[in-house]
């Protein structure tokens, strides 16, 4: 009994059966919904949004949060994009993406440890600021880069696993075993869970957050990679509202926003399920405006599901 | 003790300021090697900040620390912990989402190559020093699910895996029992004894002449008198010091006479379905104290009472009345006050300032209009703050900044404040010092003597014996025996508490 009440309190377990739930459900009204491509499919779907909140979850596992990662996804996209349209190589333009968005990391994590400010605030206005280079750049139009980058769709593992399926696949294992069994992960989580304590057992936390910080961005773009490839092209707006999409997948996921608490895995699962139920809801046909309301009803019972394991503990 | 010539650790003219505080002024102490130094004082009196200089948690305004004939002006926690100082802090300084053993390894982790974390040796460690010490705690058990002395040995615990030369303990025995107690007695003696110097901060006076090989008094900041030798030194002595004047080893109650009515009457109640049914009653002007083993049931008693935690079966009479507790608020509505055990956790909004603190149930009670009256409660406020001698600079200053000791006072305040007819105090002068605990007795008698009831939980013997008019002891989560008059005594409670026969 007990332990049955400490499985159901257990974020990945409960959003692994609601999934699986959906996909029982849906697949009998629809079988075409449990076919291998249909599932394929819907990885690929959430291949960006799954490396976003592999980075997001890294960050407020930290006790921080980064509402910039949107925009720098694109900013990141843009760089490559405007350097592959100048006909540069495609390591040169991934390279300088990589770089952007490290760097636009850095930035976050020294100006929220260096002032010691609320990262919600600051990142929205470095959001901000990174939106306004990528239009600088992109100006209002739309980058083609003659499909340089469709090998990341096209090229298939096995041959069923899209090159970017695995990568975000691989994103989500560097991650957790990261966060779980690395002495730097774990004193992110203490950080998260801990300030003070963190600070008072000797360890570095400016150093620590500026680190996650880096590293979250570096990893931005990579899912910036993915997002012109699935686009076909990018414009500087592409990546506005991700950021709150990522936010949705880990609190689902049961990463809670003070930090220290939840897993990886789970925030993928948050993340899986969003992808469920949007492709769910396209294969019943159900009407544009109606997926709105029930994704945001699915989101908001998620949500208040994960809360109550929490409410629980006090 | 070895090496007496040559300090380990030398402390110079250290001074620390707070805004509109002076913690510290010119405090200046020698630590040796192997010895155990006793440091006591009241609460507020700059012990716990005196550490923290020591441990690197705040830099001193001015003074210097010398170490290894080096110089410091200041250290960080990290640089503390490579020179070998451990510290096992007052306030609970835990990552409640992390499990014991990674909690005692935080900034030390072991690993294996590429920044592995090594699981294995770290548990193995961990229960090599759990053997060595006779600590038992579960290592795997997240601390939200620890009990809190279990958590007081995480941080012992932590503090012990790391290589030291100097182990600071800042009341370490304020959340146990006797029992728990005597095991972090032994094992600061065995520290000692293996060339270890141990700083030992508490406000148990007994304990602190048992174990120590030197005292130090502080009183407001500054030291009063360090005893070179503890042989001859009497309970007395030190309060004097710490207090500036004498005071009584044994407080004496007022006995007042207790009416017949009761007020409180407690019938069947059952915690859970298979608990055993509990009755007890409280009359008016009456104190009842509660005496039981950590674990016998007894908070877990009252806390169903004040609705804290909901019962399984029973009926709770108020004034003869029967009456239906489900949450703290109805609690407070039939006039219960519950101060509980865990304060720093439960108690008090640290971050919010004494005043609020304080007025926080008194506002429920007097909400009429949408607007509170701060200033109102002004002079009530101050009585309150003065009666519990609660050292703070201001009314507003925030609670955080307020020492170990005072902040327990803040939580006893806000009750004592609140105009209930029921009080339940958990372990209420745990971490006080024994001015403002004999402060804290006068309170309460002068609570009886207007006709309310108390009913006390203590581990405290003496303060048991001499406050209560009724001795209730609970055993296995029932009451197994009532003392009153001669009856309470240190002996039948005792026995009746562990079950064994007088
Ligand atoms: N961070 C802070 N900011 C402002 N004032 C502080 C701070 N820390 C401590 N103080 C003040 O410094 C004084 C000494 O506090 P300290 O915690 O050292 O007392 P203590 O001797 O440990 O008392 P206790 O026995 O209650 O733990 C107190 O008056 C306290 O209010
Ligand atoms: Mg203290």
């Amino acid at each position: 009994m007990r332990k049955a009440k400490a499985i159901l309190n257990d974020q990945r377990i409960l959003l692994a059966i609601v999934i699986l739930l959906m996909v029982i459900i849906v697949g009998t009204i629809s079988p075409k919904f449990v076919q291998l491509s249909n599932i394929m499919a819907i990885f690929q779907q959430v291949s960006v949004l799954g490396v976003l909140t592999m980075c997001m979850s890294l960050l407020i596992i930290s006790g921080g949060i980064d509402l910039s990662l949107g925009n720098m996804m694109a900013l990141s996209a843009v760089v490559v994009a405007s350097l592959l349209m100048q006909g540069k190589s495609l390591l040169l333009a991934v390279t300088a993406g990589v770089l952007t968005s490290t760097v636009c990391g850095l930035f976050n994590g020294l100006i929220i440890t260096t002032f010691q400010t609320i990262p919600l605030i600051i990142t929205l206005g470095t959001g901000q600021i990174f939106n306004g280079i990528s239009l600088l750049i992109a100006g209002g139009s739309f980058l083609q880069f003659e499909n340089k980058l469709n090998f990341l769709r096209e090229i298939k593992l096995f041959n069923y696993i899209p090159l970017m399926v695995a990568i975000m696949l691989l994103c989500v294992g560097f991650m957790g075993v990261l966060v779980n069994k690395t002495k730097f992960g774990r004193r992110v989580v203490a950080i998260g869970g801990n300030e003070k304590n963190a600070y008072l057992s000797g360890i570095n936390v400016k150093l620590y957050k500026i680190i996650a910080y880096t590293l979250s961005g570096a990893m931005v773009s990579i899912a910036g990679l993915i997002l012109a490839s699935r686009l076909n092209s990018i414009t500087a707006n592409a990546g506005s509202g991700y950021e709150l999409d990522a936010m949705v997948a880990c609190v689902m996921g049961g990463v809670t926003l003070d930090g220290g608490r939840g897993t990886i895995i789970g925030a993928f699962l948050g993340c899986l399920l969003t992808g469920v139920i949007s492709n769910a809801l396209d294969i019943l046909g159900v009407h544009a405006y109606v997926k709105i309301i029930i994704t945001g009803a699915i989101i908001v019972t998620a949500v208040v599901l994960s809360n109550i394991s929490s409410l629980k503990r006090e | 003790m070895n090496n007496m010539n040559v300090p380990l650790i030398t402390l110079r003219s250290i001074s620390k300021e707070f805004p509109g505080v002076c913690a510290l002024s010119d405090v200046s102490l020698d630590l040796y090697s192997g010895e155990i130094h006793c440091i006591v004082g009241e609460n507020g009196a700059g012990k716990s900040t005196l550490m923290k200089i020591l441990s690197g948690a705040y830099s001193p305004t001015s003074g210097q620390i010398v170490l290894n004939n080096e110089i410091y002006d200041e250290l960080d926690p990290e640089t503390a912990q490579n020179l070998g100082i451990q510290i096992v802090y007052q306030e609970n300084d835990l990552v409640h989402s992390m499990n014991a053993v990674e909690n005692i390894f935080i900034g030390r982790e072991k690993t294996k190559k590429l920044g592995f974390v090594d699981k294995k040796s770290m548990y193995s460690e961990a229960k090599k020093i759990m053997q060595e010490f006779d600590i038992e705690i579960d290592l795997s058990v997240k601390i939200e699910n620890m009990s809190v002395s279990d958590q007081q040995f995480v941080k012992i615990l932590k503090a012990l895996v790391n290589n030291s030369r100097l182990l600071i303990l800042d009341e370490p025995t304020s959340m146990f029992n006797i029992e728990d107690s005597t095991k972090v007695l032994e094992l600061v003696k065995k520290i000692a004894n293996q060339g270890i110097s141990v700083v030992y901060i508490s406000h148990f006076l007994q304990e602190v002449l048992d174990i120590a090989d030197r005292i130090t008094v502080l009183r407001d900041g500054v030291v009063v008198k360090t005893y070179e030798e503890v042989k001859n030194i009497t309970m007395g002595d030190l309060t004097l010091h710490m207090v500036g004047r004498p005071i009584d080893k044994f407080y004496q109650r007022d006995k007042i006479k207790i009416s017949e009515e009761k007020r409180l009457e407690v019938c069947d109640l059952k915690l859970n379905k298979n608990s055993p049914e509990v009755n007890f009653f409280v009359k008016k002007g009456e104190i009842v104290g509660i005496y039981g083993l950590v674990g016998s049931g007894r908070t877990e008693i009252v806390r169903t009472i004040s609705g804290a935690d909901r019962f399984y079966s029973g009926t709770i009479k108020v004034d003869g009345v029967s009456v239906n507790i489900n949450s703290p608020k109805d609690g407070i509505a039939v006039g219960i006050a519950h101060i509980t055990e865990d304060r720093q956790q439960l108690g008090l909004n640290l971050c919010h300032s004494v005043l609020e603190n304080l007025l926080i149930v008194k506002l429920q009670q007097m909400r009429k209009s949408l607007l509170y009256d701060y200033k109102k409660q002004g002079s009530r406020v101050q009585s309150i703050i003065d009666k519990l001698k609660i050292r703070t600079p201001n009314l507003l200053q925030k609670v955080i900044y307020l020492s170990g000791g005072n902040q327990q006072k803040v939580v006893l305040g806000k009750w004592l404040i609140t105009d209930a007819q029921i009080y339940i105090f958990d372990e209420p002068t745990r971490g006080i010092d024994i001015n403002a605990k004999y402060e804290f007795y006068e309170y309460m008698t002068e609570l009886v003597k207007q006709g309310k009831s108390v009913i006390m939980i203590s581990s405290d013997m003496p303060e048991i014996i001499s406050m209560s008019d009724r001795v209730l002891v609970v055993r296995d989560g029932s009451i197994k025996d009532e003392f009153t008059q001669d009856e309470i005594n240190e002996q039948n409670i005792v026995c009746s508490a562990l079950g064994v026969a007088i």
